[in-house]
């Protein structure tokens, strides 16, 4: 192989791999948003699933309890969340707002006292031991794009498949996207909104979590910056994908396109590299721009 | 808002405060290793000295600045994310401007100019937002946090290269000289003359908001948009000051702090403000007034925060937990009827 194509092949596994958060993310926080719940506290819920997956995955040397601790983890945390917004009415963006604070001081405050630091927390996980990992790539082009955490990058698009089918096939999902789009009628029905809001809310702390550890996963560390924005770049890919599963995932890879480009640019020195990690950022405002003004 | 007593109002204030106490004790008695002096660390000393007094009324500045424009978008339901990018630039402009002319110009000067560049530069930040509100309905929440975080990394980029101070081991722009700093008014602590300036633009907000037209307009905008059509009144143009006030707030407590207590710019120079700002403002619930006290309480958790961290070593990201706590508490009933989405 020539050294090009190995670095154009190096560039997609990358996007490939920064697209797997997004997607566990962005798929979780559609739950919400077509329930019509616009949920800020993608960023929080993902950094309480990375501190605690990991932390779990440290303690047990099992990735697979460490998911099921993300998971339960950043979904308590959307459940406080639903708890907040249906039984004491708080507005539901200050709501988020909270979680994130929160999200930033219990990761902190845990995190020295479990370790006694709350800088880079690094564990020894064996991230190679994947379930397809041997097996994928072995398969020629496809499964040099997969090796790179290969499980989870697999779960991710699973992930996108089967909540495309929940949410336009099964009646969960058309109860949630009726609350987004008449929640009197759903009332009027029998159902109580404040009930699927928690379902959606659920979902998208379940996601969120996933994403937040498959993060921690890709470095085998917790860091407090861990998420920087990932959270509200996933959000946005909600939007631009116009609340469609397959739009938004194609969203993600676009973003997950430019976090790829801004840390293959900062490898050329012409080129400062704390302005380069602005383009996420700046890919992400201009797509929002578009996506709305084209509707 | 207005249809409760402004007595329930304080009752649920005091309440959100009482309860973020106890939660703070309850962390400190989960993690503290000696719990008793932890407590004293967290509540007495602040108080302590003429030092540790002064650099906790000092703290309350920015709070009280960047709040009054928090509260003043809420009041016409805009919510300004970006504080964080917007502070950092101004405190940004403000010390290149500083660093600048401070030999052309008097001190009195240099200050009225690096407010003044600080609150015009954060207001241009959140004017932007405003303005893809008004006209691309791009919600002003996201495109404010998006636009800081580009901000942060330019500001950094800026802070680690151009204007990197080379004699210092600090990722840090230069030092402004100690003249053309704010006079301290309570030494031996870094409490500087724009605690004045902070209580003036209180009342002047206050004013602003509960007597002129500009006020009432401003909350007929955020009460009811349609009303405020139906009156004639420019909801875009409101909505555009709206952000734009706020991110000028934001700038120009930015810029106070660089020609006040901290001198210079480090990397991370918001620390977390442009966040403690929304908790100030919210825990006001749309008073002005209010925003004093409110001030005065965040920037007692974070100095019983800080106190705690270097006397316990318990992390001073305990004051996330107490303002999120806080937050929660609070906004029962705060801004209702923004979380409900208007039908498209």
């Amino acid at each position: 192989m020539n050294l090009s194509l190995m670095a154009l092949i190096d560039f997609l596994r990358y996007t490939i791999a920064a697209a797997t958060p997004l997607l566990f993310a962005s798929i979780g926080g559609l739950f919400s948003e077509l329930s019509g719940m616009l949920n800020i506290a993608l960023e929080g819920l993902m950094a309480i699933g990375a501190f605690f997956g990991m932390a779990a995955a440290g303690l047990t040397n099992n990735i697979f309890l460490g998911a099921l601790a993300a998971i339960l983890s950043a979904s308590l945390a959307s459940m406080l969340m639903g708890l907040m917004t249906s039984k004491f009415r708080t507005n539901i963006f200050i709501t988020g707002l909270a979680i994130n604070m929160l999200a930033q001081g219990i990761t902190a405050v845990l995190s020295q006292a479990w370790y006694h630091t709350k800088a880079v927390v690094a564990f020894d996980i064996p991230i190679d031991s994947h379930l397809f990992s041997s097996s994928i790539s072995q398969l020629p082009l496809i499964g040099v794009l997969f090796s790179y955490r290969s499980m989870f990058t697999i779960c991710a698009w699973l992930w996108v498949l089967i909540s495309a089918f929940i949410i336009k096939n099964t009646r969960h999902g058309l109860r949630i996207r009726a609350t987004g789009s008449n929640p009197q009628a759903v009332s009027a029905l029998g159902f109580s909104p404040d009930r699927i809001h928690m379902q959606a809310l659920i979902w998208s702390g379940i996601g969120s979590g996933l994403g937040g550890y498959a993060l921690g996963l890709s470095i085998s560390a917790f860091v407090p910056n861990i998420i920087s924005g990932r959270g509200w770049i996933a959000l946005v890919a909600i939007y631009l994908g116009r609340k469609r599963p397959f739009w938004v995932a194609a969203s993600c890879l676009l973003f997950a396109f430019a976090e790829s480009s801004s840390n293959y640019l900062q490898g050329f020195s012409a080129i400062p590299p704390l302005l380069v990690l602005a383009l996420p950022y700046l890919v992400t405002l201009i797509s929002l721009i578009l996506a709305k003004r084209e509707q | 808002m207005r249809n409760q007593g402004a007595s329930s109002t304080a009752l649920k204030v005091l309440l959100a405060a009482t309860l973020s106490i106890i939660l703070a004790t309850t962390v400190l008695l989960l993690f503290a290793a000696d719990f008793r002096s932890a407590l004293w660390q967290f509540f007495v000393e602040p108080f302590s000295s003429r030092y540790f007094f002064g650099n906790y009324i000092a703290d309350t500045v920015p709070l009280i600045i960047a709040g009054l424009g928090v509260s003043i978008a809420f009041r016409s339901r805009n919510f300004n994310l970006g504080g964080e990018g917007q502070l950092y630039a101004g405190a940004l402009a403000g010390a290149v401007l500083a660093l600048h002319i401070s030999e052309a110009f008097g001190p009195s000067a240099v200050w009225i100019l690096v407010a003044f560049i600080g609150a015009f530069i954060g207001a241009m930040i959140g004017t932007i937002s405003g303005l893809l509100k008004a006209y691309w309905q791009v919600s002003e929440m996201i495109s404010s946090y998006l636009l800081s975080a580009i901000i942060i990394n330019i500001s950094d980029f800026f802070i680690t290269g151009l204007l990197q101070d080379r004699t210092s081991n600090f990722q840090t722009t230069a030092q402004i000289p100690s003249e053309f700093l704010l006079p301290r008014i309570f030494a031996p602590s870094k409490l500087d003359i724009s605690i004045w300036f902070a209580l003036f633009l209180i009342l002047f907000f206050q004013i602003l908001s509960k007597k002129s037209k500009i006020g009432f307009e401003l909350m007929v905008c955020g009460e009811n948009e349609e009303f405020a059509r139906y009156c004639g009144i420019s909801v875009r143009a409101y909505n555009i000051a709206a952000m734009a006030i706020s991110g000028g707030l934001y700038g120009l407590s930015g810029a106070l702090l660089v020609i006040g207590p901290q001198g210079r710019v480090m990397r991370g120079f918001s620390s977390g403000l442009g966040w403690s700002a929304i908790s100030v403002a919210l825990l006001a619930q749309g008073s002005e007034l209010a925003i004093l006290p409110s001030a005065l309480f965040i920037a007692f958790l974070k100095a019983g925060s800080d106190h705690v961290m270097i006397g316990s070593g318990v992390p001073s990201e305990i004051i996330s937990i107490l303002q999120a706590a806080a937050m929660l508490f609070i906004t029962a009933q705060v801004l209702p009827g923004l979380g409900q989405r208007r039908r498209q």
